[in-house]
């Protein structure tokens, strides 16, 4: 299933007795991307991201991974890598045990081992129970079974949580080089800023439900008065917006409220040679753009 | 499935339960068998029927290998270690079937050792009080093997209930208030002996028991049974429900 996207959810609902946690929830993550998977806590992030690894069985719908079932993959951890929840772990293992008993039933050398605990900097502790582990050393444990299987998909549930800076920047940098290794990640959090800095796209759900997926860029923009350009020819630049299929409003004193990027906006601005005396964003930051989706629920 | 059981394996010897549990078995059995040796009569000692009970202490590895599978299955929930087994095994069936293995000779393993312990430590306290030993009798090995088998049938079975219930610290109690109260209760309606610990016990007795347990045959048949119903029950719970 080579043209298969690597993550496809069709029509997921996902029912707890009387209560809905997803509802009919679809969407696609692109290869060689990094998708944020966004919502307030309990909008049903955890329960999708299971319902894809196989984990729980959706009420209705199909979750796929490379084109199939999760159950349905021959090799499981050389196609796709999990971080879940950081207590996956026997506390009296060691946590390269954890990480032999893992490699023994995905079938993967047990040279492997060494070589991801090297990646996540953990050969140090290697050899220590899991109980004396930081949360932090505890999630690039998780991040080292993941990659076991050296898969081209990683799926991540909220991995920044509890961890210190330090932690977190590692994290970063090291989805950056994995995603510019050609791999493809979804990433859920409710860490905004974090995701802003990483994501390519954005999946947003609340209560369960999809309410945007889009590109990074283009979820920004849409915010309203996304950028304020004053220019003393500010009839002829809302004329060649409008001409561009931008919406432009007057905001006074020759400035201009436009729905679009401020890059796009300059750029429509230099073509018509039209001068400029302000550009700016105006605070559509991913964050309350998020907000407007949702509610005040973060 | 084997590098699932080779798995399943690694995960029994990668922590201490085993070696605690084991311990704690070793334990019992000095005790047991230094206070029967010390305490009886050198005439009493010295019959074959009594060496052989000196030695049937190592049947409690049968109970030790029933939470050492219960550990092994629903451990898995305690610790939240399902959900990277089922991630690297999605097919959960499959992991069930090799736990049961793993769960079996575990349970044979430990057995063979509070076996050997047993009849050691047997022989060298008769020896100190100068009893000759019949501790190679047919009655006294058969009790001995007997053990290994229902050991390694209680380590299945406790893979079975554990998977059945998920849940490792109420699977345990369960298991010991089933054999210590709810079996002997049984005994006021004459079917005690169809329980799955007199089953157990009618293994370990293979063929020496008295008129309240199954005969070997049927205790083992019957043992088996509760060891598959447990399985199946337990494959189709782990199958259908949610590691959340």
């Amino acid at each position: 299933m080579a043209d298969a996207p690597p993550v496809e959810a069709r029509g997921l609902t996902k029912r707890y007795g009387s209560t809905t946690a997803v509802v009919d929830l679809s969407f696609t993550v692109p290869r060689g991307r990094i998708t944020g998977f966004l919502g307030p806590n309990g909008a049903g992030k955890s329960t999708t991201l299971r319902m894809l690894l196989g984990l729980v069985h959706p009420t209705a719908g199909e979750a796929l991974v490379q084109g199939v079932r999760y159950r349905s993959l021959s090799s499981p951890a050389r196609e796709v890598g999990a971080v879940l929840e950081a207590d996956g772990f026997h506390p009296g293992r060691s946590g390269r045990n954890h990480l032999r008993v893992l490699a023994t039933a995905a079938g993967v050398p047990a040279g492997r081992v060494d070589e991801v605990l090297a990646e996540v900097e953990l050969t140090g502790a290697a050899r220590r129970h899991v109980d004396g582990y930081s949360l932090g050393m505890r999630q690039r444990l998780s991040v080292a079974a993941a990659l076991l299987g050296s898969p081209e998909l990683l799926v991540l549930d909220e991995p920044a949580n509890g961890l210190d800076p330090e932690g977190i920047r590692w994290l970063r940098n090291f989805l950056r080089s994995f995603a510019a290794d050609g791999g493809t990640v979804l990433i859920s959090s409710h860490v905004l800023a974090e995701v802003a800095q990483l994501a390519d796209e954005v999946v947003i759900i609340h209560h369960g439900r999809l309410v945007a997926h889009e590109s990074l860029e283009s979820l920004t923009a849409r915010a309203a008065g996304a950028t304020v350009v004053r220019s003393p020819d500010a009839a002829r630049l809302r004329e060649r917006l409008a001409a561009e299929g931008v919406e432009a409003t007057e905001a006074g004193e020759g400035a201009l409220h436009v729905t679009a990027a401020p890059e796009r906006v300059g750029e429509v601005a230099a073509a018509g040679g039209i001068v400029l005396h302000e550009l700016r964003g105006e605070g559509a930051s991913l964050e309350e753009v998020f907000l407007q989706l949702t509610g005040d629920e973060t | 499935m084997s590098r699932l059981v080779a798995a399943e394996a690694l995960k029994v010897v990668t922590t201490r339960l085993l070696l605690w549990l084991g311990l704690l078995l070793l334990g019992l059995e000095l005790l047991v068998i230094a206070l029967h040796v010390s305490q009886d009569s050198l005439d009493s000692l010295a019959e074959a029927r009594n060496q052989r009970d000196v030695v049937s202490i190592a049947a409690v590895s049968a109970l030790i290998a029933l939470i050492v599978g219960i550990v092994l299955a629903a451990g898995e929930y305690a610790h939240g270690t399902a959900a990277p087994t089922f991630l690297a095994a999605p097919v959960r069936e499959r992991v069930v079937a090799a736990k049961l293995v793993v769960g079996a000779l575990a349970g044979a393993v430990l057995a063979a050792a509070a076996c050997a312990f047993a009849w050691g430590l047997a022989a060298l306290l008769l020896s100190l009080r100068s009893v000759s030993l019949h501790l190679g009798s047919g009655a006294v090995l058969r009790v001995l093997l007997g053990t290994i088998l229902a050991a390694a049938i209680a380590g299945a079975m406790g893979v079975g209930f554990g998977s059945l219930t998920q849940r490792q610290t109420g699977a345990i109690v369960f298991a010991f208030i089933w054999l210590l109260v709810v079996e002997p209760l049984l005994a006021i309606a004459g079917i005690e002996r169809f329980a799955p610990g007199h089953a157990l016990a009618s293994v370990v007795e293979a063929g020496t028991q008295g008129s309240d347990l199954l005969s070997f045959g049927a205790g083992l048949a019957l043992s088996v049974g509760y060891v598959l119903g447990f399985a199946i029950l337990g494959a189709l719970v782990v199958r259908g429900s949610d590691v959340t």
